[in-house]
């Protein structure tokens, strides 16, 4: 060869042996690969690319991070159930106190959002009674707050807020919530006098046309029995009046639940939507 | 000269540190991650992977699993466009053609018009028959008789697949024209045909209180009241028989519900006939 | 040579595009809402019809609605309602058929024993449609009585 085509040949000869033909990567770059897919909200590719991870991870060192970012993904894309059974998996394989906790406020948090409160309430208290996160207890009780917020228990929401110094602002929101809320239970009670109910939820018109057929009714069964006719005034007084009776009471009822279900929804659209702390 | 450069090349992975490589992507790797994500029933991952592997890496096993994960994911049409690039010499080939008649059945529900493989094992053979055979049900001709239907299949499935000819070929179906005509005569008693005893006994009740009423009404002088009265009588009357035809198309449309439902449950339950595949052990 | 290639193109098109469909099958990033959905029977009170007969029939269930129906309390146990269904019931067929299926609803409404009969909607309504009762037989969705009704 003459010496140019040597030099040539060394230089790719070296070249060559610093590149990567058929590239290769490490798992922290397959973890920052699959976290990345997680960050850009592709959460399908996400799981599969963190399933790929853990599948040839035989070391296990990605065994909790790597459920819990499936877990994540999966309550991202409204699939709770597979959510949980992943967040799970990261509880059980966390190597520290740290992790464990972490793990079961995800858990707490997807059972929040799926509304099984009950479930929530029981995982906080269990880890409230671990005497390892008593320094927690301020974030403990905030997802309690939260968890009584979406079992509709605003009170015992802006009670539990109002223990906790850096969120003043759910604790007014929860009060004042609870404070402008129907009590369906009075709203029925009131209806005994006919109409009453209706204008406790400010449904005046319903209260006045309830008002105007109990009148109504009640007169011609009344003039009915005192006429001797007791044939009709058992008919008008069962079939008419007793209908719009019952119906004044039901209607004060339902008018108070429709009332009070406008009130929380706006709650928590602005809890949702303009609300800039930690949420669910 | 060359003896250095050969030092070179292979002195510089020891000379520069490196961190522990895997190729995630590697073919080998692919098909591994996809037969354990298929194993898991994660067949929508699973086929997503098949499909990255290149063509040299595409065995007839490997298509006929992305066959089985589309067919269990319910996209019956893709299941069944993989069997034209599978080779018919292949063994799996003739299971290939098992689950493309579930497909079309699945596809069409419609009766199935396929020939018998000559390379069909007798179990091949027995849930080829018996696919063909269940296929009947989904169509409206008899073109078998109900002992030849029932032998295809084995002892505990001939009850279910005699009772399910009988459904398709002698329905119980009610005529909504009779329904109307009893109820025309006696209100109420059309419901009563279909099945429908509380619905028919209370138009009765209504139809003649009403007409008791109009009677009363007409008797006593009162004109007025006992014409509203008939004018009701007459409206319940009339909606009785209208009812009673719509009931009885109501009752036959149960019928054919309840047949789909019993005959999918059937073929559900049997695995459509076709035998155990099991790729993981 | 060449068929051999063209062969061996048109089988690798095949493959690849029945491999593509899979985008489309990936589940996607959900829009989960805080709020509750509200269960309560919505009225629909406007007064849209194609003709005067419609218009006029509209009128008179509104007013039916806003000063009985909406006052005496929650009494059909059906979804849609007796007036709701004599007004859909109008738009699937006519005033007279409607009258009719009308009756026939008032019959089965007064019918005590209904369990067993008819599906549920999610608010514990029995779920009775107008379209199953127009006599047109293609037009019944039959749902058996196990069933709960989501999305009407």
């Amino acid at each position: 060869m003459t010496s140019a085509i040597k030099i040539i040949f060394s230089i790719t000869l070296i070249l060559l042996s610093f590149i990567n033909v058929f590239p290769q990567t490490t798992f922290e770059e397959q973890y920052i690969y699959a976290a990345n897919l997680y960050s850009e909200e592709d959460y399908f590719d996400a799981i599969t690319e963190f399933k790929r991870l853990l599948f040839f991870d035989e070391s296990d060192n990605y065994v909790h991070s790597v459920n819990l970012y499936i877990g994540l993904s999966y309550k991202m894309g409204g699939r709770f159930s597979d959510a949980l059974q992943y967040l799970a998996l990261a509880k059980l394989n966390s190597s520290s106190e740290e992790e464990f906790f972490d793990s079961s406020i995800e858990i707490v948090k997807v059972n929040i959002l799926r509304r099984t409160t009950r479930r929530a309430f029981a995982l906080l208290d269990t880890i409230a009674n671990d005497t390892s996160f008593v320094h927690k207890l301020e974030e403990i009780n905030y997802w309690k707050g939260w968890a009584y917020i979406f079992s509709d228990e605003w009170g015992k929401a802006a009670s539990t807020f109002s223990e906790i110094q850096s969120t003043p602002q759910l604790a007014v929101l929860c009060d004042s919530v609870y404070n402008e809320l129907y009590n369906p239970q009075l709203a029925k009670y009131l209806s005994i006098v006919p109409g009453a109910g209706q204008f406790y939820t400010g449904e005046y018109v319903s209260g006045l046309i309830s008002i105007g057929w109990n009148v109504l009714w009640g007169y011609l069964t009344i003039e009915a029995f005192i006429g001797d006719r007791i044939f009709d005034g058992v008919l008008i007084g069962a079939l008419l009046w007793w209908r719009f009776y019952s119906g004044n009471i039901q209607n004060a009822e339902k008018f108070a639940l429709e009332k009070n279900l406008e009130i929380t929804n706006s709650a928590l659209y602005y809890l949702q939507n303009d609300y800039e702390g930690e949420k669910p | 000269m060359r003896k250095s450069l050969l030092i070179i090349f292979f002195l510089q992975p020891l000379a520069i540190p490196q961190s522990t490589t895997f190729d995630f992507y590697s073919p080998q790797n692919i098909k591994l991650f996809a037969n354990y994500l298929f194993c898991e029933e994660d067949y929508l991952r699973a086929i997503e992977q098949y499909e990255l592997l290149e063509n040299q890496f595409v065995n007839d096993t490997i298509k006929f699993k992305i066959m089985l994960g589309y067919s269990d994911l319910k996209l019956y049409q893709q299941s069944n466009d993989l069997i034209k690039s599978l080779n018919h010499e292949s063994k799996l080939y003739p299971d290939a053609y098992l689950v493309s008649m579930k497909n079309e059945l699945l596809i069409s529900h419609k009766r199935l018009h396929y020939i018998a493989l000559s390379s069909f094992n007798l179990s091949q053979q027995a849930g080829f028959n018996k696919l063909s055979a269940i296929s009947l049900l989904y169509g409206n001709e008899q073109s078998i008789k109900k002992s030849d239907f029932v032998s295809v299949f084995n002892s505990a499935q001939q009850n279910t697949a005699s009772f399910l000819y009988d459904y398709k070929f002698n329905p119980p179906y009610r005529s909504p024209a009779w329904a109307g005509i009893f109820s025309a005569i006696i209100p109420g008693s059309g419901k009563m045909y279909v099945g429908e005893w509380g619905d028919g006994i209370t138009g009765l009740l209504l139809t003649g209180l009403f007409a008791v009423l109009a009677y009363d009404n007409f008797r006593a002088d009162h004109n007025t009241r006992a014409w509203i009265f008939t004018g009701i009588g007459a409206f319940f009357y009339a909606g009785n028989i209208y009812g009673s035809v719509a009931t009885a198309q109501i009752y036959n449309a149960k019928f054919n519900f309840d047949f789909q439902n019993g005959l999918n449950l059937f073929l559900e339950q049997e695995n459509y006939f076709l035998p155990e595949y099991d790729f993981c052990n | 040579m060449q068929s051999k290639h063209l062969i061996f193109f048109v089988l690798l098109l095949l493959t690849t595009s029945v491999f593509c469909q899979i985008d489309d099958l990936k589940w996607k990033k959900a829009y989960l809402s805080y709020e509750v959905p509200d269960q309560f029977r919505n009225r629909d009170y406007s007064f849209e019809s194609d003709n005067a007969a419609e218009f006029l029939e509209k009128s008179f269930v509104n007013a039916y609605w806003f000063f009985i129906s909406d006052v005496d309390g929650d009494n059909c146990p059906f979804d849609p309602s007796c007036s709701s269904f004599f007004i859909y019931a109008t738009e699937e067929t006519n005033v007279f058929q409607a009258t009719l299926m009308f009756s026939d609803r008032l019959t089965r409404d007064s019918n005590p024993i209904k369990k067993n009969k008819y599906p549920w909607d999610k608010n514990g309504h029995y779920y009775d449609p107008a379209y199953n009762y127009t006599l047109n037989q293609e037009r019944i969705d039959y749902l058996p009585p196990t069933f709960i009704v989501e999305d009407e």
